[in-house]
């Protein structure tokens, strides 16, 4: 590796950083985060309803992590890690635009792609962040007599990690989506529940073309209750597959937003 | 004098409508003032100078070095946009702190940096509260801050004293002479005359997305060699003056001021008039308050040049 080539991955990484730290201490303190942060933890407060209901016997017992499984499959990898990753990814371009903000960015030393990668890295985290925080009160919650079995944890790391890994494909490809089209919600939503939700289930390689399938491949094959149906899977991609096609989506994706903003003039409208 | 700034040929266009066309011009240092009404192309020039938009036909360079996507150049550069607009949750010691921080600067240097430019622009008082709730003027000092707190050698301000009432105005037309002072380069746009005229003589004139001229006001003046100049003289005896002034076939009109003893003479040829004119005043024995220009401001040039 060449010098000047060490340097300018240096100057890259410390761009970055200095890009992540600003939205991070933005995004935390925004409106949008308090309201999200509700809604993720809206799994907690049904969990302290379950709880108390089967603690005072107004229903039946059902184990918690029946509930808990449920949960993961029906609430959070089915729609609020699609709606995160839509909002905060798709807003990592168009919230400069829509707020004429971008003109502060763009003249400052940072590389147009330091502002991509910072900015997504800022929103993945605080996301994931949210996301876990609500996982593990819905988990603690719910399985709050079993909290000495070690197999529970490994359920939990698991479905964290899962959740993880789809906030930080999905924020990627939302992040592409924003930096190429103005109205990039609607297309969000449609690709969020109308592509990931009937393409998996198509037979042969198909379903290979949703991120919903890798994430899914990473969970088991067998489910009980209510909502296992929308765990159900065709053909199961293998987990070093699933791990390497999620990180390599997240990867192109991010770096086609990068080339892109580098490369695409934005008129702000005066 | 070296340029600072140079474009060459430099057009751009929103779809069908007319940005900016086939301007080339360099800019050195000191003030240089850009002048024209709203939708002349100032915006359009100064987005294209600081890399915030891409030319269709032409090239920019700043030090020599062209500005699209060369991002190392922004250390040097502070930029004012004309928008009125802020990351809103933000304090004004957030925002400024903030965007020090994208400089790599360490903590230190960005606390004194950001102290230092709020102090310059007066909100030093203010820097904690919200930037949603600073009155429009204040917000337009915090976009004045962001452009100098990191100290750059160029600075360009689109409109800066937009929102300002008079007292903030006289500060940061005081704060941008001082600037001039220090050796650095800056640009300034209005729509406002008297504004320009009060920090710069050196102006580029835009209308219609094309330079009408550049220089010192004085050279522009002298450019519209069509339209006479109007000079007024205040003496002791302007109807004597005015009768000697008749046979001159450079002198096209003379008239009487408002004011008691003033004579307006209006010249196509400065020179020739004012070689004439201590002669004259020797020989009939005139004793001279005050000759003035009136008309040789920047409206009117610009009224001349635009056609009005």
């Amino acid at each position: 590796m060449s010098p000047s080539f060490k340097r300018k991955i240096g100057f890259f990484a410390k761009s970055t950083k200095d890009v992540f730290s600003f939205f991070f201490s933005l995004a935390k303190k925004s409106r949008r985060t308090k309201i999200f942060f509700i809604l993720s933890f809206l799994p907690v407060f049904m969990a302290f309803v379950v709880k108390f209901s089967q603690i005072f016997q107004l229903s039946r017992d059902i184990e918690g992590i029946y509930i808990f499984n449920n949960m993961i499959i029906a609430f959070y990898l089915q729609f609020l890690i699609l709606i995160l990753a839509l909002f905060y990814g798709s807003s990592v371009t168009s919230e400069e635009l829509e707020g004429k903000t971008l003109t502060y960015l763009t003249t400052r030393p940072v590389s147009k792609s330091a502002i991509i990668v910072g900015k997504y890295l800022a929103y993945t985290a605080l996301i994931i962040f949210m996301v876990t925080l609500g996982v593990v009160f819905s988990f603690l919650v719910l399985n709050l007599s079993e909290l000495r079995s070690v197999s529970l944890y490994k359920i939990l790391f698991r479905d964290v990690a899962v959740l993880a890994l789809g906030l930080m494909c999905y924020t990627a490809f939302f992040t592409f989506v924003g930096t190429i089209l103005k109205k990039s919600i609607m297309f969000g939503l449609i690709f969020s529940f109308g592509w990931e939700n009937v393409i998996q289930y198509f037979p042969g390689s198909t379903q290979k073309f949703t991120i919903v399938h890798y994430l899914k491949s990473l969970l088991p094959s067998v489910s009980r209750g209510r909502f296992s149906f929308l765990l159900f899977r065709l053909e199961p991609s293998s987990t070093g597959t699933s791990i390497f096609m999620l990180f390599l989506i997240a990867a192109v994706f991010i770096v086609l937003a990068c080339v892109l903003f580098t490369y695409k003039e934005y008129i702000l409208k005066d | 004098m070296t340029a600072i700034i140079q474009t060459q040929n430099l057009s751009k266009w929103y779809g069908n409508v007319l940005g900016l066309s086939d301007v080339t011009l360099e800019i050195e240092q000191g003030i240089t003032g850009i002048l024209g009404p709203n939708g002349a192309g100032k915006s359009t020039f100064l987005k294209l100078i600081t890399g915030q938009i891409k030319s269709n036909i032409g090239s920019v360079t700043i030090m020599g070095q062209p500005v699209w996507n060369n991002y190392p150049q922004f250390s040097e550069i502070g930029f004012c946009p004309e928008q009125d607009s802020f990351y809103g949750e933000m304090t004004g010691w957030q925002f400024l702190t903030s965007l020090l921080r994208l400089y790599h600067l360490s903590s230190t240097e960005i606390e004194k940096k950001a102290d230092k430019a709020l102090e310059i622009v007066e909100l030093s008082e203010d820097k904690n509260r919200a930037v949603r709730s600073y009155s429009r003027g204040m917000r337009q000092r915090l976009k004045v801050a962001q452009s100098i707190a990191h100290d750059p050698k160029i600075i360009i301000l689109d409109e800066p004293l937009n929102g300002l009432d008079p007292l903030g105005r006289r500060k940061i037309i005081r704060l941008i002479k001082e600037y001039k002072g220090e050796g650095r380069t800056i640009v300034v746009s209005s729509h406002v005359l008297p504004e320009i005229e009060a920090m710069t003589n050196q102006i580029i004139l835009i209308h219609q997305g094309k330079i009408f001229a550049q220089g010192d006001i004085h050279y522009i003046r002298d450019l519209i060699e069509t339209h006479p100049h109007i000079i007024s003289i205040r003496c002791s005896d302007p109807r004597q003056l005015a009768q000697k002034f008749i046979h001159h076939d450079f002198v096209l009109k003379v008239n009487f001021g408002l004011k008691k003893g003033v004579l307006l003479v209006e010249t196509n040829s400065r020179d020739k008039f004012f070689g004439l004119l201590p002669s004259l005043f020797v020989e009939n024995q005139i004793e001279v308050e005050e000759i003035t220009s009136p008309d040789d401001n920047l409206q009117a040039v610009f009224d001349y040049l635009i056609g009005k």
